[in-house]
């Protein structure tokens, strides 16, 4: 499920307390990206989460980084912030040195793909003609890959997107059990 | 092999038709290699091919796109594009995006190339 409601850092209203925090910042290169995704992994372990839900974990962060980058991967760079308590991990993810963007083009419900094959040149898998690679050319992140948007919807039980400050920032909040 | 994600794409051939057989972690760094490797079978002439994922830890959208890119290229050739596909969070990523209904999805490369 998409939401607006952000969980990020420094909100006085956060309803959650968390037992721990680890960032990690990193460029935001491809041959880089594993790094996230191992990260991802440690912590879904170190908040013993089952091997499921890791995988997800580690699935929805990756997608969770190409989607904030909107498609383009550079030197800019990627910091991650991991928060994590006995029953849900929240992860932020701000492009610094980023493009900006309307947030609004990511955040809400999951954009309709088509619902059927995906071939029949309407749908969001278009972006297959390119091989969802990155184009050079900055681009929204709602535009780059309605892929990700899909495997986030089904792997998180939150995500969004807002600017900062300007600065561009996804997020995610995962529980330990899959919601049914 | 890509050191740290494992990647490797080798070519063997099952009953007449190209294998593509992947190792390791198809994400948005090695994606570009499976692409090239498709574009080549592809413009070898054959008008179908196998891809056995069975040896894949992880793919990303970016590795969907590409699969979906090839897909439609053997397609409008009159041809296909079969998956070999048995780890479960593989298939799992190809059902919420819907894709299980797109390829068509074997459990070994020879069942792939035999196309029952």
């Amino acid at each position: 499920m998409t939401t607006t409601g952000s969980p990020l850092a420094g909100r006085d209203d956060e309803p959650v307390a968390f037992v721990d925090r680890v960032e990690l910042a990193l460029p935001a290169r491809p041959e880089l990206l594993f790094l996230a995704r191992m990260t991802a992994a440690a912590v879904a372990s170190r908040a013993d989460f089952g091997y499921d839900r890791i995988e997800d974990l580690r699935l929805a962060l990756d997608e969770l980084c190409l989607t904030l980058l909107g498609g383009t991967l550079d030197e800019r760079r990627i910091r991650l912030q991991f928060r994590w308590n006995e029953d849900t991990i929240e992860v932020s993810a701000t492009l610094e040195g980023g493009a900006v963007w309307e947030s609004s083009a990511v955040t809400g419900p999951a954009r309709d793909l088509g619902g059927g094959s995906g071939l029949d040149g309407t749908s969001g898998l278009d972006e297959a003609d390119n091989g969802g690679l990155p184009t050079g050319e900055p681009t929204a992140p709602a535009a780059s890959n309605d892929l990700s948007e899909r495997i986030l919807d089904a792997l998180v039980d939150e995500h969004g997107f807002e600017q900062i400050a300007g600065t561009p920032t996804s997020w995610m909040r995962m529980r330990r059990s899959e919601s049914p | 092999m890509n050191a740290e994600t494992g990647f490797d794409v080798t070519e063997t051939t099952r009953e007449g038709l190209p294998v593509l057989e992947v190792h390791g972690e198809v994400d948005v760094s090695t994606a570009p290699e499976l692409r090239s490797k498709l574009l080549a079978v592809a413009q070898s002439g054959q008008k179908t091919a196998v891809v056995d994922l069975t040896n894949v830890t992880f793919v990303d959208s970016t590795a969907l796109g590409v699969l979906v890119s090839a897909l439609k290229r053997f397609r409008s050739n009159g041809g296909d594009l079969r998956l070999v596909v048995t780890q479960p969070h593989i298939t799992k990523v190809l059902e919420i995006t819907g894709l299980t209904d797109v390829f068509a999805i074997y459990t070994s490369s020879t069942e792939a190339a035999v196309g029952a």
